[in-house]
């Protein structure tokens, strides 16, 4: 179980977050909602270990068994399979695991080019190729479908979903969509200018939240 | 390739429009204000001594290194200002490129020291007569433990033979300067031509450097006796007062004829001045507090 | 006029001084750019790709090694090779090895933080995917590194271009020698104080030309970078 207790985090003397406890059980999916500059991604780089909190404490993340895909990653100048091999450093067989992601993000006609011509919305399904090409204890993922059209979003929600069941992965997503929280996350965070208002399963936030401030956030969802 | 050439081309169009620009102002104005400036120039350098106006008070005076680096000059300067009303501008390098800014309308006065440079220069009419004034003595410096055996030398140019004998590294200005004509001819008398030799160090520099480098790689150098008193170094003083190595002093004044804007004036009184029994004096005592000796000798 | 035609005719023709005075520029441009570039990339790529104690404080000493005026870079190599310095004993003084010494020191501060300011604009995004994916520091730098070839080879020839027109502490620790440490500037300036303007003409001609042929290399290369991102 992934713990916060009591992690703030400031940037030029501000508070972006400030979470007092939150915890993440093993084996489930979570969404983060919000609106931008809520603190999402800060929550999520907290986890990951790319940003250090300025006081408490974040405990039990499997960082050695994790993937962790940001908002907008980077395309190295390798061909795309080079790019997800290189994600696989610890496991048998890189290229043949690496070619079965890609064929399970619609990319494998894409193994050969180069990484950094791909468009927006291909550089996250290799992203997220390089997620799934393995088994992981954690995922965390920031707005992954952020650049992709209505296609591809599916396919990789379908994919995250079987990969979590199949794998017993811990999840945790950070989405601007209610909807998209509805699909995959089996519990939700809303957060609100770097702190969390509201939490609970998704089903019992999204359709009766029990906060103002995230019944407003979901009903401009709704209009 | 294409790029290469076009690059090419435009180089030598901004060098020649240059180069034509400057040609095609220079002409008519030299042509018509020449003969027109000599005259009054003249007049006015006879009369100029009391009360004269001074049309031009700065005097550019291009001399060599070992003038300016001694002292002499910053030594003198003030007196003259202050006699004169005039200004002086010095600026020093080797004789060869102080003969080259005066030919090329940089100077209006030359003080320099090689002969030969000297008459060609004036030769070509720029200068109507060189005024010697002042000798003194160039001397062979070397490391203390003079491997050529320089000290035991009865001339300047048996010396040079010790050392080309010895193969003892030597460091030469190469800069076409006073020093530089003198030390080349010290070789010719020797008869040895040490040009392209291993030990023979061309480095192209001035006299304090060539100091320098002596110092640095031991070796032997040719330099005048005043800017070997002023520099910092170990080397030591192994021959010195041979014939060859007089070292004479010359001014000319700069004609206007090129270079119609050339302070003919100011330089006549310049060397007026330095030529006056104070001046001389002056000379004579220069540096005799600071190295205990006299560092240049004036010709009356 | 009459000086240019007079350069070109030296440079067409066969003149010994001349080509060795290209020579012996050329081999100490690329010594000098070479092992500074070894110094230099390695530490820029550090400099700019993590974070760790003390990296302000070696941003800062480099950016000022980086104003470095080169007289100064002359006068300390002078220092520390003259006969009553430090290393005196190694006879360096006046050699060409010595003027790829004080280049050094001028230019891996030049190299590292052109190489560090490169690096620097993709570090983030390249820190924060490789964290995501387990892969290490050090493969990161190398992976980081080869997405930025291309730059860096106009780093390189930014310092070759750097190497080869400076004067200043060639003049000081070559000494100028004639047939040895005689570098293509410390000739302009000797041939300029002396008067012979068509031989500093051609010799400019050619240090033009070499930089013209450095900033077209430099221009394609990134040219083709723009044209594959």
């Amino acid at each position: 179980m992934i713990t916060l207790i009591h992690v703030t985090k400031q940037y030029e003397n501000r508070t972006i977050l400030d979470v007092p406890r939150l915890t993440f059980e093993s084996g489930k999916r979570y969404a983060l909602i919000g609106v931008n500059g809520s603190g999402k991604t800060t929550l999520l780089r907290l986890i990951a270990g790319t940003l250090r909190p300025d006081s408490g404490k974040i405990e039990n993340v499997p960082l050695q068994n994790m993937g962790y895909m940001p908002q907008s990653p980077y395309a190295f100048d390798f061909s795309v399979l080079k790019n997800v091999e290189i994600a696989l450093q610890k496991t048998p067989q890189p290229a043949e695991k690496a070619l079965a992601a890609l064929e399970a993000v619609g990319l494998e006609k894409l193994a050969g080019a180069r990484g950094n011509k791909l468009s927006g919305g291909e550089t996250q399904r290799m992203a997220f190729a390089r997620m799934i090409a393995c088994p992981r204890a954690l995922l965390l993922l920031d707005e992954p479908t952020s650049s992709m059209d209505i296609k591809g979003t599916d396919q990789i929600e379908n994919q995250l979903l079987r990969y979590a069941v199949a794998n017993e992965c811990t999840v945790i997503l950070s989405t601007h969509s209610p909807a998209q929280a509805l699909r995959l996350a089996q519990e939700v965070v809303y957060l609100d200018q770097g702190k969390i208002v509201e939490q609970g399963s998704t089903e019992q936030v999204i359709n009766h939240p029990r906060v103002e401030s995230t019944r407003l956030f979901l009903q401009h969802w709704r209009l | 390739m294409k790029k290469f050439f076009a690059l090419m081309v435009a180089l030598l169009m901004v060098f020649s429009f240059a180069a034509c620009a400057q040609q095609a102002t220079e002409a008519p104005q030299a042509a018509e204000a020449a003969p027109a400036a000599e005259e009054p120039a003249a007049e006015e350098a006879a009369a100029a001594e009391p009360e004269a106006v001074i049309d031009n008070p700065v005097i550019r005076l291009s001399t060599t290194t070992s003038v300016n680096d001694s002292g002499l000059l910053p030594y003198l300067q003030p007196y003259f200002e202050e006699d004169s009303g005039y200004q002086l501008e010095v600026t020093s390098a080797g004789t060869g490129a102080a003969i080259e800014k005066a030919r090329n309308g940089d100077a209006d006065c030359l003080l320099v020291h090689a002969k030969s440079s000297e008459e060609e220069y004036c030769s070509e009419g720029f200068g109507e007569v060189r005024v010697p004034f002042m000798y003194n003595y160039f001397v062979i410096v070397g490391p203390d433990s003079d491997p050529a055996g320089v000290k035991n030398a009865a001339s300047a140019s048996e010396a040079f033979k010790a050392i080309a004998d010895a193969g003892a590294a030597f460091i030469t200005r190469g800069d076409d300067s006073g020093t530089n004509k003198a030390e080349l001819k010290i070789w010719t008398a020797a008869g040895i031509d040490p040009a392209g030799q291993d030990w023979y160090v061309n480095i192209g520099a001035g006299m304090g450097q060539a100091l320098t480098t002596a110092d640095e790689m031991q070796a032997y150098t040719l330099s005048d006796k005043a800017t070997y008193l002023a520099s910092e170094n170990s080397l030591s003083l192994l021959l010195e007062k041979s014939d060859e190595m007089m070292n004479t002093y010359s001014m000319i004044a700069v004609t206007p004829e090129r270079w119609p804007d050339t302070n003919y004036v100011g330089a006549e009184a310049f060397i007026a001045w330095m030529t006056s029994e104070k001046a001389l004096d002056l000379i004579d005592s220069y540096g005799v507090e600071e190295y205990g000796e006299q560092l240049f000798f004036t010709i009356r | 006029m009459e000086y240019l035609i007079k350069a070109f005719s030296l440079l067409f023709g066969s003149d010994p001084e001349l080509r060795q005075i290209i020579g012996v520029t050329l081999q100490m441009s690329f010594f000098s750019t070479t092992i500074s570039s070894l110094f230099g990339i390695p530490l820029g790529i550090l400099i700019g790709s993590s974070d760790f104690r003390g990296k302000k404080w070696v941003q800062r000493i480099n950016n000022t090694l980086m104003g470095l005026p080169p007289v100064v870079a002359g006068l300390i190599v002078l220092l520390i090779l003259s006969r009553s310095g430090p290393l005196g004993k190694l006879k360096l003084l006046y050699t060409v090895t010595a003027m790829v010494v004080a280049q050094v020191l001028l230019i891996t501060p030049i190299i590292t933080g052109l190489t560090a300011t490169i690096v620097s604009i993709r570090a983030p995004q390249i820190r924060e995917t490789a964290a995501g994916m387990g892969i290490s520091p050090f493969k990161r730098m190398l992976y980081t590194a080869y997405d930025c070839r291309v730059q860096f080879v106009s780093t390189i020839l930014a310092g070759f271009g750097r190497a080869i027109a400076e004067v200043g502490a060639v003049q000081i620790v070559g000494g100028n020698v004639q047939f040895k440490t005689r570098v293509m500037t410390t000739a302009i300036m000797l041939q300029t104080n002396m008067g012979h303007f068509e031989f500093a003409i051609a010799l400019g001609l050619v240090l033009l030309i070499i930089s013209f042929i450095i900033n077209a290399l430099v221009q394609k290369l990134s040219d083709g970078q723009a044209e594959n991102a």
